[in-house]
């Protein structure tokens, strides 16, 4: 047996397959025994080439498409592509329906915490943590199939409004709901304070300073876990956010533990805000007739998801088909911290600093070509830029 | 003991079959615990069983660069190590097969036999996820052997011998639990390090190092390892129930206190979450070990005095 020298290196692979991702991404981590000294990232296992699917279908095929590039925050997709395509067109769209969009994003993002909440405890390996909170998922996950009839994607938009109202025995249901809701989530916040071996696998752990979070340009609940002020829904309101605003919940420490109390705490603020919205849910139509062709123009459209910012880039050319539509979704914003973060604490905790941004791999992937051409710069123009697109997916 | 009997002892009771189906009886129940405590269903009580049948069957695949003879030798001296130290443990009330002066000593290093022959099965394969197991699993033997050694010699000072059947005679009917409430605790929680169950599972943690040591194992080296754990956990409760909590006396005696342990096992199992690898040698030698030894100069004192 030889003996190794410091040169040489020891790379632990998690990833594309690897119990603890659910979705494929490749991560390489270089270790000195328990300790991770450099990490990398790949991405790219799921790309399902979305984008250019979405230049060959209508607007309103769209709708149903993009609301399918995420199947836990499926429902705030399909919202930002309505909202944008909805000021491309000039559609004013009814404050009932606006309202009911918002009203179900943010049951969306109580699912989503606590599914997340779930995963963290699994990866932490505490499993009763995860099976409790799953458990309790299930209780928004029937609010959503009750006003929606679906329980992953509720189909909830259409452009110009929404498709179902909220009754008076819905409503009540959705409180009743949230009763149970909020006194589980109390629990769940106490245990994720006060549980001696979770608090010391997450107090100090992958800490991101403000600074740092900055830099990095990380985005919602892990930007506000470092003390960024940063979510759209205050920013720069969009739905009925302003009628039904939201304050932003953040964290100071930057830790794995803040990061968990951050999405927790931000559940209580949506218990908070669907009860008024319950009680004030403004009266009108549920939607407004839309044109089939929308003219030409570039807009931009921006939400908060569950993970932070979600940024919709539309481009219409006058057709009922829409020219170019880019997505960003958060987790590819928040990628970047992890690799910065890994180095220097333990191989054990890699999985917990991953799951710390929640990520969302199908999401992330992208087609994208660098070439380092020897040669001047090239300026490729726009038709160029298309007909390169269109010859690469042939 | 004549031919036949050794025989007996060897194959059947408390040797052999009985010890492997009563290692996959408290198996089930463990995870029927467990999973009640989690909110689930568990599982059926032939699941651990059909397991076993599945891993039998299935091909076993020697992975390149490991040593074949190791590779297929070590899950059957980790068994076999186990099904040793049943011989010399008063298994579910009866005497014991064998003693001798001192056989607590080889009872406890037989014991760990299953962890030694894991750790090296992992060092003998090429795959990093086994490397990284292996290392965390002998990290973590040395981290609770000793602790767990001196919760089991607390019995053993106050009997004044080291033979199991005699500490087990003494202890019979005298709950050393009340009177050494710290070994108890070491004693119980160091057999959860010893099976690498959670908290202390940060050697098989599945969402760092896959499987651990035992990455590249499938089929009957699997299935050898596996029987060869839960029958360490089955000869464990009966140690702690005999030397602790007041002796076992005969069959059902065993059965209920062996069982209210391992309900206290799986107590522990719902309600902690992973330690890390250096938390818990940290633990274990921070606090573990400095309390046997408090413990021990508290019953040496004793001794002292009342002698």
């Amino acid at each position: 047996m030889s003996v190794r020298t410091p040169q040489e290196r020891f790379i632990v692979p998690i990833g594309p397959q690897h119990p603890a991702l659910k979705e494929p991404g490749h991560f390489e981590f270089t270790v000195d025994g328990e300790v991770v000294t450099g990490a990398s990232v790949r991405l790219g296992y799921a790309h399902r080439g979305i984008e250019k699917a979405t230049e060959g279908r209508n607007w309103i095929q769209n709708l149903y498409l993009l609301e399918r590039v995420c199947g836990i925050c499926s429902h705030i997709h399909a919202s930002a592509y309505a909202l944008g395509v909805e000021s491309l067109a000039g559609v004013t769209v009814p404050p009932r329906a606006q309202a009911i969009r918002q009203l179900v994003a943010e049951l969306e993002r109580i699912h989503s915490h606590l599914l997340w909440l779930g995963v963290a405890a699994h990866e932490s390996g505490f499993e009763t943590l995860f099976m409790y909170t799953w458990r309790d998922r299930e209780r928004v996950m029937d609010l959503l199939e009750a006003i929606s009839g679906n329980r992953v994607n509720y189909s909830a938009n259409v452009l110009g409004g929404v498709k179902f109202d909220i009754s008076a025995e819905q409503a009540d249901a959705i409180l009743a709901g949230l009763e149970f809701l909020e006194e589980r989530t109390d629990h769940y916040l106490e245990v994720i304070r006060t549980d001696a071996l979770f608090v010391r696998r997450t107090s100090g752990i992958g800490v991101m300073t403000r600074r740092q979070a900055e830099v990095l340009g990380a985005v919602g609940p892990t930007a506000r876990a470092s003390g960024v002020p940063r979510d759209i829904r205050v920013e720069a309101p969009y739905m009925a956010y302003r009628d039904f605003p939201v304050v932003i919940v953040m964290d100071t420490a930057g830790d794995l533990k803040a990061r968990v109390e951050v999405r927790i705490r931000e559940l209580f603020e949506c218990y908070r805000m669907i009860r008024v919205m319950l009680r004030d849910l403004p009266p009108g139509e549920l939607s407004v007739r839309m044109p089939r062709r929308v003219p030409a123009g570039e807009t931009v459209s921006r939400v908060e998801a569950p993970r932070g910012e979600l940024f919709y880039f539309i481009k219409g050319n006058g057709t009922d088909q829409p020219e170019r539509i880019k997505v960003r979704t958060p987790s590819i914003c928040n990628m970047d911290s992890v690799i910065k973060l890994a180095v220097g604490h333990q191989l054990a905790d890699m999985p917990m600093i991953l799951a710390g941004i929640d990520p969302c791999f199908s999401c992330n992937d992208r087609s994208l070509v660098v070439r380092r051409s020897q040669s001047a710069a090239e300026l490729w123009s726009w038709e160029a830029l298309r007909l390169h697109g269109i010859e690469a997916y042939r | 003991m004549s031919g036949l009997q050794s025989l007996t002892a060897f194959l059947f009771f408390p040797g052999g079959l009985f010890l492997l189906a009563a290692g996959l009886i408290y198996e089930w129940v463990d995870r029927k615990l467990v999973a009640q405590l989690q909110n689930r269903i568990g599982p059926r009580w032939f699941q651990p069983f059909a397991d076993m049948l599945k891993l039998f069957a299935k091909e076993e695949v020697v992975p390149d660069g490991s040593h074949h003879g190791l590779f297929v030798w070590l899950p059957v001296a980790g068994l076999a190590g186990v099904l040793a130290a049943a011989l010399y443990v008063p298994m579910a009330g009866f005497p014991v097969s064998y003693h001798f002066a001192g056989d607590l000593i080889v009872t406890a290093y037989l014991l760990s036999l299953p962890t030694l022959c894991i750790g090296l099965a992992g060092s003998n394969t090429r795959d990093r996820f086994s490397l990284i197991g292996a290392t965390r699993t002998l990290t973590q033997l040395f981290s609770y052997e000793v602790p767990f050694l001196l919760s089991l010699l607390g019995p053993a000072l106050v009997a004044g011998s080291w033979e199991i059947s005699q500490i087990a005679d003494y202890a019979g009917g005298r709950w050393l639990v009340l009177t050494q409430p710290i070994g108890f605790v070491l004693a119980l929680i160091g057999l959860m390090g010893k099976l690498e169950l959670p908290p202390f599972d940060a050697p098989e943690a599945e969402t760092e190092v896959v499987a651990g040591a035992l990455t590249e194992y499938s089929g009957r080296g699997l299935a050898l390892f596996h029987l060869a754990k839960v029958v360490a956990l089955v000869v464990g409760l009966t140690l702690v129930a005999a030397f602790y909590l007041g002796g076992v006396q005969g069959i059902l005696v065993f059965i209920l206190k062996t069982i209210l342990l391992l309900g206290v096992v799986a107590g522990l199992q719902a309600l902690l979450a992973r330690l890390r690898i250096d938390q818990t040698v940290g633990l274990w030698w921070r606090y573990g070990v400095i309390l046997a030894l408090l413990q021990w100069l508290v019953i040496i004192g004793w001794e002292v005095v009342t002698a």
